[in-house]
């Protein structure tokens, strides 16, 4: 029995395997093209590691960004939409509001990009009226046979179906579906109202054009992706992480592959949420540093959060789908250090990427990036990268520092390489703070955890600059997204929309709250029994997204167990207000409430990865890890000897003093003076201020 | 204050860019708080509102990217707010609600709450924001245009409290609730405004804490000046000249003869320019003017700003302060429709403004013919609908249309978005009609006349029916059904405005109406349509490559015929292709005939 997490990012494919021999850890290239050759790959390799055959694995769980991909290279599928007659536009005109208020040569993606061209959004005759979904204009279903000869012949194969008030009432959705299908039986097709059934014209839209628009490419990734894994001799099951960082089916997936468009940094969070309990510290905040970007993500009681959808966002188009609550900025360590015209010091969002990458990379780059500047501080070891499988030079970060940053200001080279830390963990810092603090979570209760390969070198800053109360580095930082695959659960979402003012409300009213909860269970207990969970292992929650009567944006709030009616609203309502007082500082305590949407979150446990514990300190003295010493200087400008140690030749229960840096082959781990570094239980660690 | 600060303490590049992402962070967060707290859709939907943090000196120290009208319009309030604040003075916990044209507020209906920022028993600075409110109880429900002076604009508040000393005034409040036709959503808006604004002060608190009050007022100075270099520098930039530039707009509301000119002269000198709009019309008797202080110079600072700190062509973002208004001189005599005198009325300025930063883009063009665009919208549509229910109340709903910019040096106009000035977010109609007894009939691009042809053409205006399901009363405020936005550097004109009522059960009988119009009453199922105006072509059509004139034909926005006739493309409808050898052949004719 063995499972394998794969996390497939821009350079590298990390990958897990845990069996009964252990866990074990492996890296391959990625295969941009298709990502699948590389994951293959890395699954026979690591088998390889682990001594075991193919067919042993049981289940493999899959990060992808596959789907986010094609949304970035604009490569989706050529899409055909059929839409209300008088309202062909609405995915070109979107919420008419433009990207930039100070700019006149402004770019607008959704309409430089669009999902569906003009030519193909088709408008046919039907009408719904609100506020009760009546018909007031039957499906003109000849014109919805010539929208599809007009689909077959410019070639198009994926259709999009999206009419007005669709979420009050989806009979036309559904019989032009059955139209199109008996048109193009081939055709990939999505309908508004099955992937966001809810109020909101252009969002539902653009949720159900991106779905069409990745769909297929997705699907036959997917598809080709478990074909391979069959030839390789794997016949596990194949799980794909979702945005909400639960798994699901390749089936569902492809279906439904907006649900994976966050795929890749989900992991990441999950993984981090899972070594924050490792540590016993449920308050923790996430950041994943990577090449170009970094992620950041708060965990407040071990619970993930899930966006509002009213803010998720993918390329420039809403989707609205359940996503994990992190912030991307571009931070990175190939984040280039510039000065412009006018002397303003800036750190990104420009990244020299892996080509020509840092200037230490010896490729061509000439401009100093934060991977420049760790090396000139001596906090990255140029010898020790990868554990010595990357060599960079450190002649070449010195020279791009001194000629573009330390001159032009008039500053030591070490001041301009401190100063270039200084300002990406200040941008670092607000964006967590963004995520944090802007919605009144206080980091003083919380740790940052700090991964991806060169995250653990920011971690004391970022802790300092957030007052945050320590730093926890995971086990094994470079592949903690790859862990975290292994940690996460099945989930499925549905939703419906349900628009009654809670405090108003009579027998009628509550009559259809209740049938919704019971529809909105029964759809994900279906999609759970699909997936063989047996009913005692589903869990099931309800969740009432409101609002005040009147306002534009809802929260969410809890349902009461069993039948909403008169003598327990006042649970939705109660539950309300506080997440109000919460997220806004204030409530409007004698408003009108108004349910707008419910949603139904289903999800069953799988087993999660067990990372073994490591020994505990047998009281020898921690210079049995230790590997060399070398000049290291530190954010207060001091240049110190600082000794290395081996992070994996040290003990639980361990004490690192620093100034140090602990190494390991996917990471490296920055202890400045005035703090110290425990190793715990699993061979994570635990730093804070000496005293602390 | 024309001229760079005296710093004394300097602060490091470091540092700087620290404390900027800090006050740029409250700003968002104080924007962010309002419009999703609040219950009205002009503040909820379409973001129309602004927040910030300011010195005692009224600079502004940062302020949220929300819509531009609002942006750089609140150090107007402050400075009308000290003429006038009751008691004269500060106390810590006041909440102090403002909106008089006169006392250097932006338009009536944006109210601005203050709160003061004290910090060790100190006044240092102030936290607020501005909001466009449904309704203030003025002449005609939601907006005015054709009223006789300020005083139907409705309740006018100059230094009023909210609070004192933290306790609420209390007969003011039940003055407010008893004096707007939507009262409910306008109490519980200034309520979100006052949780946004006391937000900002706390924030603004910690980080004078966090950091020391000199430090932080020397980065805010350091970060005005930053700013006001960039843009010194761009202005350098462009020859040194008079240039001019006129229009006209179509009337005032009230008078429909007459139109009403518009006279831009951009006088660059070295690294300062002057707009001087002397030759303008003079001021209107109707709500048709602009107050000077909130709206006339922010829009004259913000037009230079987009056209030389363009946000999507520069690698850096220049931060939101006033440095980079010292270089520029805004003049309008007193008396004139951007400078009017007390007791006009002086709420609908949007539409002005609009044209104004047009015209300024226009006289610019000979000198920088790669920065500017060809002519937008240029205009807005401001609709109020409101209605009576059954229950007596009110319901007020303002809905803004979008417009369309002009052709551009490197790409065609974008279509049917906010215009200039405008940046809100229009309102989801499923949620509309959800709500209120109206439903849109049509909501698409214009079909009914093309935008201005040209290498780069210009983007293509909406069209938008609302109808009415009860008895209910319009006003419109909107522009430009006279002149149509201009083209350049060969590009064509585009095409006017236009705004008519109609009726379903009555076909065939459709109303003209004017761009402006107050307090018109309409039936049941009346539908009022409008189309914004199509901006203009940028450069000779014939050098659009004919590729591009297909996909213009094939989405619908060129037909066949006006491919051969205006391009010079002769196009295959049937076969989807361009027909390459017989384009070549009417091209070059076409050139010859030139």
């Amino acid at each position: 029995m063995a499972r394998i997490g794969v996390d497939v990012g821009g350079t590298n494919t990390d990958l897990v395997l845990e069996c009964g021999q252990g866990v074990f850890y492996h890296k391959v290239p990625t295969t941009l093209k298709n990502q699948s050759i590389g994951v293959v790959e890395g699954v026979r390799g690591i088998c390889r590691k682990a001594g075991i055959d193919p067919a042993e694995v049981e289940m493999i769980v899959h990060g992808t960004t596959t789907a986010t991909n094609i949304t970035i290279e604009h490569n989706g599928s050529e899409c055909g939409m059929i839409t209300t007659h008088g309202f062909r536009d609405i995915l070109h005109i979107g919420r008419h509001k433009r990207p930039c208020n100070f700019s006149l040569h402004f770019d607008v993606p959704w309409q430089s990009q669009p999902l569906v061209k003009r030519r193909n959004r088709i408008a046919v005759r039907e009408r719904i009226l609100p506020p009760t979904g009546e018909i007031a204009e039957p499906l003109d279903e000849q014109a919805v046979r010539d929208a599809c000869a007009l689909f077959r012949k410019r070639g198009i194969g994926s259709v999009v179906i999206g009419f007005m008030f669709a979420f009050l009432n989806d009979a036309h959705e559904r019989r032009a579906k059955e139209i199109v299908l008996e048109e193009m039986p081939d055709a990939y097709v999505t309908l508004s109202s099955e992937v966001a059934n809810v109020m909101r014209e252009y969002e539902r839209f653009s949720t159900a054009a991106m779905n069409s628009y990745v769909g297929p490419k997705t699907a036959r990734y997917l598809r080709d992706l478990d074909a391979r894994l069959r030839e390789a001799g794997v016949t596990s099951k194949l799980r794909i992480m979702q945005s909400n960082g639960g798994v699901s089916t390749v089936d569902a997936c492809a279906r439904r592959p907006i649900r994976i468009l966050m795929s890749g940094p989900a992991g990441g969070v999950i993984g981090g949420a899972s070594e924050g309990e490792m540590a016993g510290t449920p308050n923790i905040i996430t950041v994943d540093i990577g090449g170009t970007s970094a992620d950041v993500s708060t965990i407040p009681g071990g619970a993930v959060k899930i966006m509002n959808p009213r803010d998720t966002y993918v390329s420039g188009h809403p989707v609205l789908t359940p996503m994990i609550d992190l912030v991307t900025i571009g931070a990175g360590g190939g984040s280039v250090a510039h000065i412009d015209e006018a002397g303003a010091f800036h750190v990104g969002p420009r990244s020299a990427g892996s080509e020509p990458g840092p200037a230490c990379y010896g490729r061509g780059g000439t401009e100093p990036t934060v991977t420049d500047a760790q090396i000139v501080l001596g906090r990255l070891d140029p010898d020790m990268a990868l554990g010595g499988d990357l060599k960079l030079d450190p002649a070449l970060s010195f020279k791009a520092v001194e000629e573009r940053i330390a001159r032009p200001l008039g500053m030591s080279v070490k001041d301009a390489a401190l100063g270039i830390i200084r300002i990406v963990n200040n941008n670092m810092a607000l964006a967590i703070r963004s995520n944090s603090v802007a919605r009144g979570i206080d980091p003083r209760e919380f740790s940052i955890m700090p991964f991806g390969g060169a995250g653990p070198l920011h971690g004391v800053a970022l802790a300092e600059a957030m007052s945050a109360r320590d730093v926890i580095v995971p086990v094994a930082p470079g592949i903690t997204a790859a862990v975290g695959l292994l940690k996460t659960d099945l989930q499925y979402e549905h939703t419906e929309a349900v628009i009654v003012e809670l405090m108003k409300a009579g027998p009628a009213e509550f009559q259809r709250i209740n049938t919704a909860v019971a529809n909105l269970r029964a759809a994900v207990q279906a999609e759970l029994d699909g997936d063989g969970i047996p009913r005692a292992q589903q869990e099931i929650t309800v969740l009432a997204e409101c609002r005040y009567h009147g306002q534009g944006f809802e929260l969410r709030a809890t349902m009461p167990e069993g039948p909403v009616g008169a003598e327990n609203r006042h649970v939705i309502t109660d539950s309300f207000h506080d997440q109000h007082q919460q997220d806004y500082g204030y409530s409007y305590r004698d408003a009108e409430v108004e349910l707008i949407t419910l949603r139904a979150i289903g999800s069953a446990s799988v087993p999660r990865i067990e990372i073994p514990k490591i020994a505990p300190t047998d009281g020898s003295s921690i210079d049995r890890a230790l590997m060399f010493v070398r000049p290291t200087t530190f954010d207060d400008g001091r240049t110190l000897e600082t000794p290395r140690y081996d992070r994996g030749r040290l003990m639980a229960g361990d004490q690192v003093p620093g100034p140090a840096i602990l190494h390991q082959h996917n990471a490296t781990t920055l202890v400045p003076p005035g703090y110290v570094a425990e190793t715990l239980d699993y061979g994570n660690t635990r730093i804070r201020p000496i005293g602390a | 204050m024309n001229k760079m600060t005296k710093v004394s303490t300097a602060v490091d590049p470091i540092t700087l860019q620290v404390i900027r992402g800090s006050l740029e962070t409250i700003a968002e967060e104080m924007g962010h708080v309002l419009y999703r707290m609040s219950f009205s859709s002009i503040i909820r939907e379409s973001q129309d509102l602004g927040a910030g943090l300011f010195d005692v000196d009224f600079n502004t120290l940062c302020e949220s990217e929300s819509t531009p009208m609002h942006i750089g319009s609140i150090p107007g309030y402050l400075r009308g707010i000290a003429e006038t604040l009751e008691d004269g003075e500060w106390y810590e916990g006041d909440v102090v609600v403002h909106n008089h044209p006169y006392h250097g507020a932006s338009h009536t209906p944006d109210l601005a709450i203050v709160v003061p920022v004290f910090f060790r028993g100190r006044l240092v600075g102030f936290a607020g924001n501005t909001a466009h409110h449904v309704d203030i109880g003025a002449a005609t429900p939601g907006l005015i245009i054709d009223v006789p002076d300020v005083y139907a604009e409705g309740m006018l508040f100059a230094g009023t409290k909210l609070y004192r000393k933290g306790e609420p005034n209390n007969a003011m409040w039940n003055y407010i609730r008893r004096n707007s036709r939507a009262a409910g959503q306008l109490v519980a808006d200034i309520e979100a405004q006052i949780a946004s604004a006391r937000l900002g002060a706390r924030r603004f608190a910690e980080l004078l804490d966090k950091y020391g009050e000199e430090t932080v007022f020397a980065a805010a100075n350091q970060l005005m000046d930053y700013a006001e270099r960039m843009i010194r520098q761009r202005i350098g930039e462009i020859p040194d000249g008079d240039y001019v530039a006129e229009g006209w707009l179509d009337d005032d509301g009230r008078n429909r003869d007459r139109r009403l000119k518009v006279k831009v002269t951009v006088r660059v000198r070295g690294d300062e320019v002057e707009v001087d709009l002397t030759g303008s019309a003079d001021q209107t008797p109707t709500a048709y003017n602009v107050p000077f202080e909130g709206s006339t110079k922010v829009a004259a600072y913000a037009g230079f700003r987009k056209l030389l700190l363009d946000a999507a062509t520069s690698e850096v973002r220049v931060p939101s302060n006033e440095g980079s208004f010292r270089p520029i001189k805004v003049t309008a005599p007193l008396g004139s429709i951007f400078n009017p005198r007390p007791p006009a009325s002086a709420e609908a300025r949007f539409t002005q403004c609009n044209r104004m930063i047009d015209l300024i883009i226009r006289a610019l063009a000979p000198v920088m013919p790669e920065q500017v665009i060809a002519g937008s919208s240029a205009s807005i549509s401001f609709a109020a609908y409101s209605g009576v229910r059954p229950s007596g109340d009110y319901w007020v709903f303002l809905e803004v249309n979008e417009g369309a910019y002009g052709g551009r040096p490197r790409s065609d106009g974008p279509d049917s978005i906010d215009n200039l000035m405008a940046n809100t977010r229009n309102n989801p109609l499923e949620d509309l009609a959800m709500h209120i007894p109206m439903i849109c009939d049509r909501y698409e691009l214009r079909d009914d006349a093309p935008p201005g042809a040209g290498e780069f053409r210009g983007g293509i205006g909406v069209v938008k029916a609302q109808r009415v399901l009860t008895p209910a009363f319009i006003t419109h405020e909107s522009e430009r059904h006279t002149e149509a936005p201009w083209g350049i550097f060969g590009g064509q004109d585009g095409a006017v405005g236009r705004c008519t009522i109609t009726n379903p059960n009555r076909p065939g009988e459709t109303r003209e109406m004017h761009s402006k119009f107050s307090g018109l009453a309409v039936g049941p199922d009346d539908v009022m349509t409008y189309y914004s105006p199509n901006g203009g072509g940028y450069g000779d059509p014939l050098n659009r490559p004919a590729a591009k004139v297909l996909e213009d034909v094939l989405d619908g926005y060129c037909s066949v015929a006006r491919a051969r006739e205006v391009y010079g493309v002769v196009v295959d409808p049937e076969a989807e292709t361009v027909d390459l050898a017989a384009t070549e052949k009417l091209r070059l004719a076409m050139q010859k005939h030139d």
